[in-house]
């Protein structure tokens, strides 16, 4: 490529400096983000024919008539930059990259279109987005990149997935949006390495994401894979890291001494002694620091490599990586590791043939720890132990807690317990024929296959932290007699066979037309095999084989497996035309069906429409200056959502698991027989979307402006709503529940160039609010979120209210005397009755919303939100000569969340240090009330009292590079070497007291709350790019 | 024109792929679906066994809630009676249980949701199996056999739900959407229905004494003709209950283990007085998802802190000194601080960590007994004891007694308390002597009835219902805030109400 932009700059330049005359300017015009020289630019005299081309090094001379001369440099992709020559004899420039380029082809599903045509709510990533900052998973490159995309943290764990949602969520059920890697829809991306990709296309609107009908309902992320291109030089790039992680925050607990103290006025309070070993406090000091034991600093480190090369027929597009990372948990019992390995290549056969092949291999190995919930997760242990008992005794055996037990047992020994291993082989490829019928006719087949082979282990070794043999103290949790193992084989398997038509044509008038039409088939299997064994031999998990257990004293040996099946069949058709340059429209339209729907139901069509209109054609706009380009968008469409639907939820299977057990040797019988309830009109969840929009660029490129303003109501939506009792079976999900979100989005960015500095600043903002408006017959909320701690459910959906917000108690302060304990009443039916009858000094006010003298599940009302009021991004880059430093901001804003950490139900456990401010007498806390063994008040039921505001701002990455200059470069023959240090997380900014204010959801209905969450790990680390 | 001829041609071919209809028709690989079920012997057997399995449910997952909620039988028998009061690790834990202890329960509660669901839950499977059975072709005595099982768990559901509710829906087939919603029948419709059921069990089910070992915890004639005495009772059809319980007494299926104290240990299950029993399974590996085999019972009335229990249903003193000095079943049912608790240890109040000086003993299992892996909490093996033969037994005592034959009264009566002592001879002076029962006549032998019922069965989920249907709850629950009129039954669930368009009304006073 360099060397044809190079000839035609030579030639050109022999043409033009016979024009040439006065005196001679020269200089060097680098690309702003590759800090290299670009040949081939165009440099013009301005108002004049005088013109040059920059060498292979982006090396130029051009002679100009007079001081004032302007030259502009162009190139394509790049913004226009002019100079006024002035008294330099040299002049430097650096081109600043036009990512908002109007031309850009547009990866739209089936096809691209041109940016300045699409008429859709489309966000897009760019390959150099997502490799300028090194992310470990692909979900994490959406983070903060997309307004309207909210990424969040399921967990800190390394492996763990993420929830995104695309504009709200949409659903009851699978709110997680179609991802489709090369046109091969993906149940998850955590296969694909980042280095991999070339871009992302997010169809937030339903006009946009129309074309993917029954499954484009959440939004679709589109993932296109590196391919290189033709007559491109061979080219090798190395990639790596190596960063070490280590947690940011540790929540401020009560230290031994504290604990004893109030362990010692709960027990008071609730009617016992004080314990003996708790009855000098002062003696225990600060105790064990429980997170300082369970966590850890913890490595992680990539190596990837790729190899480009393009003839004049063909491209080639090879990548290797390797990544792994150790959990700041656990270390390597929370380890992920990913090799992955792909081939991209292309050919073309004749005029008329093309062929290419995607072929994707990814080996994954991940342990885990148990993560985020209340019984049995290392952090929810550390934050619970009681700080008196030591990890350790001082023999080096684990101890246990004279104080706790149920599910708070030493986390430690948990944590060197646990062998949960998943390991997965996943082969992802596919191969398209693509043939011009005519010349604007082109027929495309693509054939598309996803194997995934994923075992499981876990294993269950004995063990006991009694002090002696049988000692009757420890508490249950803390020994296991009988080890065990559990092995499974999982199988998923997916083709697709797509076959597309394209037809393009330009008419005379100036009017275009690209019609894509075409059919799809898909069909998924899965099937597993598990066994599970005991007494084995051995209590080292190498050994753990299922044939290694003692026969004679095994308890439960099992042995299960299942299949399920599924198909998807489409056919689809899209119109885009161009009524010149001022109008665009696209039409879609799909029909769906699928072996998941209810034979009454067996297909869907969904049917999108959208325009466009460019205002700078007309005169009144084009004739500002200041406008480069706008343009105002509106769309309509539906399509649908069918991923949550399970295989055959349309039927009443009959279930072979009813058992019973009779005789004196407790035989089971297999009992059999219906479970739910069946619903043959069961069909996908529909999605009417309506959008409207406006992208501006300004300033010569310097500011490009997307605002989008949508409409999203989800209809038919799946729900299990109960049904009444009498029926006796389950019920299944109907199609009853409906939901609308809506929104603003807004995405600036501007770039500058000032003298050697470039700059650039990128921000989004997404407001967006959420509501349910249906939950069936009579809309019966459903509750959601059990919270342990509080002994009840947090979260709640009902009509008019948004998705699973939180539901309790509101509190009214303290009663600071049994007086005004006693004195809480209210008039039912002429008596004058104590509301809190078990309230005393100390104890919380509860508000009796209805007034009827209770205080029960009627005088629950809304006590937060877990939505966000408005979520963010915002990218600051900074470059000068060789040097770059960029900042990531990301965060979330007016989301609440439930601290549900600590498991008050127990009584025993540790405390926050807040607790500390808890009513001691009359006027001490008006907050925190007193504490009590015996909590006759339920003084910790479900209330405002944990509803914490989840704001935060977090800084995801701070990075500061170097790349060498060429002139150095050259004589080693690489053409690009970039250094860099970075941080993750350095910062977060927080009002909230818990681990990490970043808590998604579990499943869709429970938004938000804390059980002890596993934190992601703030990271520091050193990179280095080369290019050959 | 060419090119347009030749993209049609291409959209109709794209379009006819699509017409290969069987390509979404995709059987379900794993289980059978309602279509292919009822076919033989076999499926007849397993929707039986199906049947049994909602007996099991005793912490049910409220359908349509996605929500836990126990439904233990000691709940409500003993809890909310003068018994034994709720326990836990506070006020908190289970509150809504506290305030039905206080008679301040409402309909909202989740644990009355889940008797009515659990409830119907069986009522659904024993009307697939009646309904459906009679049309496969089978051996007609296994068939009737059959047929008297499902009839039976479906009248012991009804009673369950008639005690807990009075008026409720009738429901004798599985109902199509059209039919969800339904009126209550009354409950004089409800017991005839019980009535009818438990007839067609007694004509179709086996003696005890007919069955093979490895099938005993299946219904027999003679839980259906104990369970009809039961029925009869609670309606005072005091005849009727007589000659039932006389049935069972003089059918030789039963007799009274000697030894009180062994009826409720793990070799005490099925035994000679039982007359029917919920079986559980000491299963490995069962946790709260897997909740079917083993019993929670165990750990929910254990003692917390080093007896790793959660310490619920704590025996009221009022209980305790029901029972006469030297009476063994107290030491048989109580644990008092000082005793030992199996091999978990010495009850102390600091062991436990609870102010309580009284728990539960009956369901009490040792350490060493319990699974060896999984959750070592939910899983305990005890059967619940359903129908004893001494329940019958005394409500003979009862028929008698209103039937004017005080000496049958007295001579049940003597049955129960020489079983109690170890025998009929008086083997230590002060040992629940019979004098007092001999000489004792009118309302000063129905209280000595009502006290053996008591003491014999305490703590076994009998009581508050024994009270209210011998008209003594606003006696002896008044101080807690029992109200005639309205704490009798419970009230329906909200969420039932909502769901039947209104049509079932909620009861008086709540």
């Amino acid at each position: 490529m360099k060397k044809l932009l190079l000839a035609f700059g030579l030639i050109a330049t022999c043409l033009v400096t016979a024009f040439s005359q006065g005196r001679s300017v020269t200089g060097v015009v680098t690309s702003a983000d590759e800090n290299s020289g670009i040949p081939g630019v165009t440099v013009v005299e301005k108002g004049t024919q005088n013109a040059t081309f920059t060498d292979i090094d982006g090396r130029y001379t051009l002679s100009v008539a007079s001081d004032n001369a302007v030259l502009t440099f162009s190139f394509i992709g790049y913004v226009n930059q002019d100079k006024v020559v002035g008294s330099e004899a040299s002049i430097d420039v650096t081109l600043i990259p036009d990512i908002e380029s109007l031309d850009e082809a547009i990866v739209m599903g089936y096809g691209n279109q041109k940016r300045s045509k699409i008429s859709g709510a489309v966000g897009t990533i760019s390959t150099k987005e997502i490799t300028s900052l090194p992310v470990l998973r692909t979900e994490q490159a959406l983070q903060g990149r997309a307004a309207g995309v909210q990424v969040t943290q399921n967990s800190g764990q390394p492996g763990s997935t993420q929830s995104i949602r695309i504009r709200g969520t949409g659903s009851l059920n699978n709110a997680e949006p179609l991802f489709v890697v090369d046109g091969i829809p993906s149940g998850g991306i955590d296969y694909l390495n980042p280095s991999d990709i070339e871009s992302i296309s997010i169809l937030k609107d339903a006009a946009s994401a129309a074309i993917y009908g029954a499954r484009g309902g959440n939004g679709v992320v589109l993932i296109t894979t590196k391919s290189g291109s033709k007559n491109q030089k061979a080219q090798i790039t190395y990639e790596s890291y190596y960063g070490i992680q280590e947690p940011w925050k540790y929540m401020a607990l009560l230290n031994a001494e504290e604990y004893a103290i109030l362990m010692n006025e709960s027990r008071s309070a609730g009617g016992l002694t004080p314990l003996a070993a708790l009855s000098n406090p002062t003696a225990l000091g600060e105790g064990f620091d429980w997170q300082d034991e369970i966590f850890e600093r913890a490595p992680m480190m990539n190596h990837s490599f790729s190899f480009t090369n393009g003839t004049a027929k063909s491209s080639t597009a090879i990548g290797g990586s390797y990544f792994t990372q150790d959990g700041i948990i656990g270390g390597e019992k929370g380890r992920f590791e990913r090799y992955t390995f792909r081939v991209n290549t292309r050919q073309e056969a004749g005029e008329k043939f093309r062929t290419g092949q995607n072929v994707n291999f990814t080996y994954l190995d991940r342990s885990a720890l148990a993560e985020n919930n209340e019984f049995a997760t290392p952090v929810g242990r550390a934050l619970n132990m009681d700080p008196t008992t030591a990890a350790r005794r001082p023999d080096g055996s684990f101890a246990y807690s004279e104080f706790i037990d149920s599910d708070i047992a030493n986390p430690a020994n948990q944590i060197a317990l646990t062998n949960d291993q998943w390991v997965t082989n996943r082969f992802v490829g596919s191969t398209f024929g693509e043939y011009d019928i005519l010349s604007n006719l082109k027929f495309r087949s693509t054939m598309s296959v996803d194997l995934s082979l994923g075992s499981q282990t876990i294993f269950n070794p004995t063990y006991d932290l009694g002090i002696g043999p049988n000692d009757p103290n420890r508490p249950a949790y803390e020994w296991r007699e009988t080890n065990s193992l559990v092995r499974g084989e999982n199988k998923w398997s997916t083709w697709q066979w797509e076959n597309t038509l394209d037809y393009t044509k330009e008419f005379q008038n100036g009017d275009d037309i690209q019609v894509t039409a075409g059919y799809s088939a898909l069909r998924s299997h899965y099937t597993n095999f598990y066994g599970s064994r005991d007494s084995l031999v051995s209590n080292e998990v190498e050994y753990a084989y299922l044939n290694n257990s003692l026969n004679s004293a095994e308890q439960a040996p099992s042995a299960n497996g299942g299949v399920s099946e599924s198909s998807f069949v489409a056919q689809f058709m899209r119109i885009n035309y161009s009524l010149g340059n001022a109008w665009s429209f696209s039409g879609t339209v799909r029909r769906d069906g699928s072996s998941r729907f209810g034979a009454n139901n067996r297909y869907g069509v969904f049917p999108s429409l959208s325009a466009a209109y460019n205002l700078t054609e007309l005169p009144w706009v084009a004739e500002k200056d200041w406008i480069d380009f706008l343009k105002l968008r509106g769309s309509w469409g539906q399509n649908g959502n069918a991923d949550g639907i399970g295989n055959f939820d349309y039927t009443s299977l009959v279930y072979n698991g009813l058992n019973y057990t009779f005789g004196p040797d407790q035989q089971q019988v297999n009992g059999a027989g219906p479970v739910n309830t069946s619903n043959p009109d069961l069909k996908w969840e529909t999605v009417v979307q309506t959008n409207f929009g406006l992208d501006a660029d300004l300033y010569k490129g310097k500011l490009n402006i997307v605002l989008d303003y949508f409409v999203k109501s989800t209809n038919d939506m799946l729900a299990v709503v109960p049904l009444p009792g009498i029926v006796g079976f389950s019920p299944s999900a109907t199609n009853v529940a409906s939901a609308k979100n809506s929104g603003v989005e807004l995405a600036l960015n501007h770039r500058n160039q000032v003298g050697d500095w470039n700059y650039s600043i990128g921000g989004n903002i997404a407001f967006i609010k959420n509501e349910v408006t249906g939950l069936g017959e009579g809309g019966q909320p459903i509750s959601t979120g059990n919270v342990f701690g509080a002994g009840d459910f947090v979260s709640y959906t009902e009509i008019g209210m948004p998705i699973a917000y939180f539901y309790g108690f509101e509190t009214d302060g303290i009663f600071q005397t049994d007086a005004e304990a006693d004195a809480y009443r209210v008039y039912v039916d002429q008596e004058f009755v104590r509301i809190q009858p078990d309230a005393q000094a100390g104890d919380v006010r509860f508000v009796d919303q209805n007034g009827d003298g209770v205080v029960d599940g009627d005088d629950k009302v809304q006590i937060g939100n877990p939505h966000p009021d408005f979520t963010y991004g915002l990218n600051m880059e900074v470059k000068h000569k060789g040097f770059d430093l960029s900042l990531f901001l990301q965060g979330s804003h007016g989301n609440d969340l439930y601290n549900g950490v600590f498991r008050y139900d127990l009584n025993t456990t540790n405390l926050p240090v807040s607790a500390l401010e808890r009513w001691t007498g009359e006027g001490t806390s008006d907050i925190h009330p007193r504490i009590s063994h015996s909590d006759p008040n339920q003084n910790n039921r479900v209330s405002d009292r944990f509803i914490e505001d989840g704001s935060y701002m977090r800084v995801k990455n701070l990075q500061l590079g170097y790349t060498l200059p060429a002139s150095v470069l050259e004589q080693m023959k690489i053409s690009k070497f970039r250094v860099y240090v970075a941080a993750s997380n350095l910062f977060t900014f927080t009002n909230y007291s818990g681990l990490d204010p970043e808590i998604g959801s579990r499943g869709t209905l429970e938004i938000g709350i804390d059980r002890g969450f596993y934190p992601s790990a703030r990271s520091f680390m050193a990179g280095v790019n080369i290019t050959f | 024109m060419n090119q347009k001829t030749l993209f049609s041609a291409c959209i109709v071919a794209i379009s006819l792929m699509a017409c290969k209809q069987d390509f979404l028709e995709i059987k379900p690989l794993v289980g059978a679906s309602e279509a292919n079920f009822f076919l033989n012997a076999a499926d007849a057997e397993a929707s039986i066994i199906a049947c049994y399995n909602p007996l099991q449910q005793e912490v049910t997952n409220l359908q349509g809630f996605g929500q836990l909620a126990p439904h233990f039988r000691w709940y409500f028998g003993d809890i909310v009676s003068d018994d034994s009061f709720k326990g836990g690790s506070g006020d908190g834990d289970e509150p809504e249980l506290l305030l039905f202890e206080n008679f301040q329960g409402n309909s909202t509660s989740k644990l009355i949701l889940a008797e009515w669901q659990a409830a119907y839950r069986g009522i659904a499977y024993c009307n697939l199996s009646i309904n459906r059975i009679p049309e496969i072709d089978m051996d007609p005595t296994d068939k009737a056999r059959y047929i008297g099982e499902a009839a039976f768990l479906r009248a012991l559901w009804y009673f369950n739900l008639v005690t807990m509710f009075g008026d409720v829906p009738l429901v004798l087939d599985n109902l199509a959407p059209s039919e969800y919603q339904q009126e209550r029948s009354p409950a004089s419709v409800i017991w005839a229905q019980i009535e009818l059921d438990l007839e067609v069990a007694r004509q179709g089910l086996p003696n005890r004494s007919g069955m093979s070992v490895s099938q005993i915890g299946r219904v027999t004639r003679g839980a259906a003709t104990s369970l009809l005495a039961k029925a009869h009772a609670y309606q005072s059809e005091w005849q009727a209950c007589y000659d039932m319980a006389n049935e069972v007494m003089a059918s030789g299926e039963y007799f009274l283990d000697p030894n009180y104290s062994n009826i409720f240990t793990e070799s005490g299950e099925n035994g000679p007085g039982s007359i029917w029993e919920i079986q559980y399974m000491n299963a490995s590996g069962g946790n709260w998802g897997n909740q079917l085999e083993g019993t929670f019972t165990n750990v929910f009335t254990r003692a917390r802190g080093q007896f790793g229990g959660y310490g619920f249903n704590i025996p009221e003193q009022n209980f305790v000194d029901e029972f006469e000095a030297n009476d063994p079943r107290l030491t048989a049912t109580v644990f008092q601080e000082g005793d030992a608790m199996g091999d978990r240890g010495v009850f102390s109040l600091d062991a436990t960590g609870m102010p309580h000086p009284y728990y539960t003993k009956k369901y009490f299992i040792n350490a060493g007994d319990e699974a060896p892996f999984g959750d070592p909490n939910p899983n305990g093996y005890s059967n619940d004891r359903m129908i004893r033969y001494a329940d019958v037994i005394l409500f003979k005592a009862e028929a008698a007694y209103h039937l004017g034959i005080e000496d049958e009264a007295k001579a049940a009566v003597r049955m129960v308390r020489d079983r109690a002592r170890g025998g009929a001879e008086q083997q230590f002076p002060g040992v629940l002597p019979n004098t007092a029962v001999n000489f004792a006549t009118g309302e000063a032998l129905l209280e000595m009835i009502y006290h053996e019922r008591r003491v014999e069965l305490g703590l076994e989920g009998h009581r508050f219902f024994d009270i209210v249907r011998q008209g003594r709850a606003a006696t002896l629950l008044g101080e807690d805030g029992f109200t005639s009129g309205t704490h009798e039954v419970f009230p329906i669930p909200e969420a039932e109400i909502t769901l039947s368009g209104g049509l079932i009304t909620q009861n008086n006073g709540y």
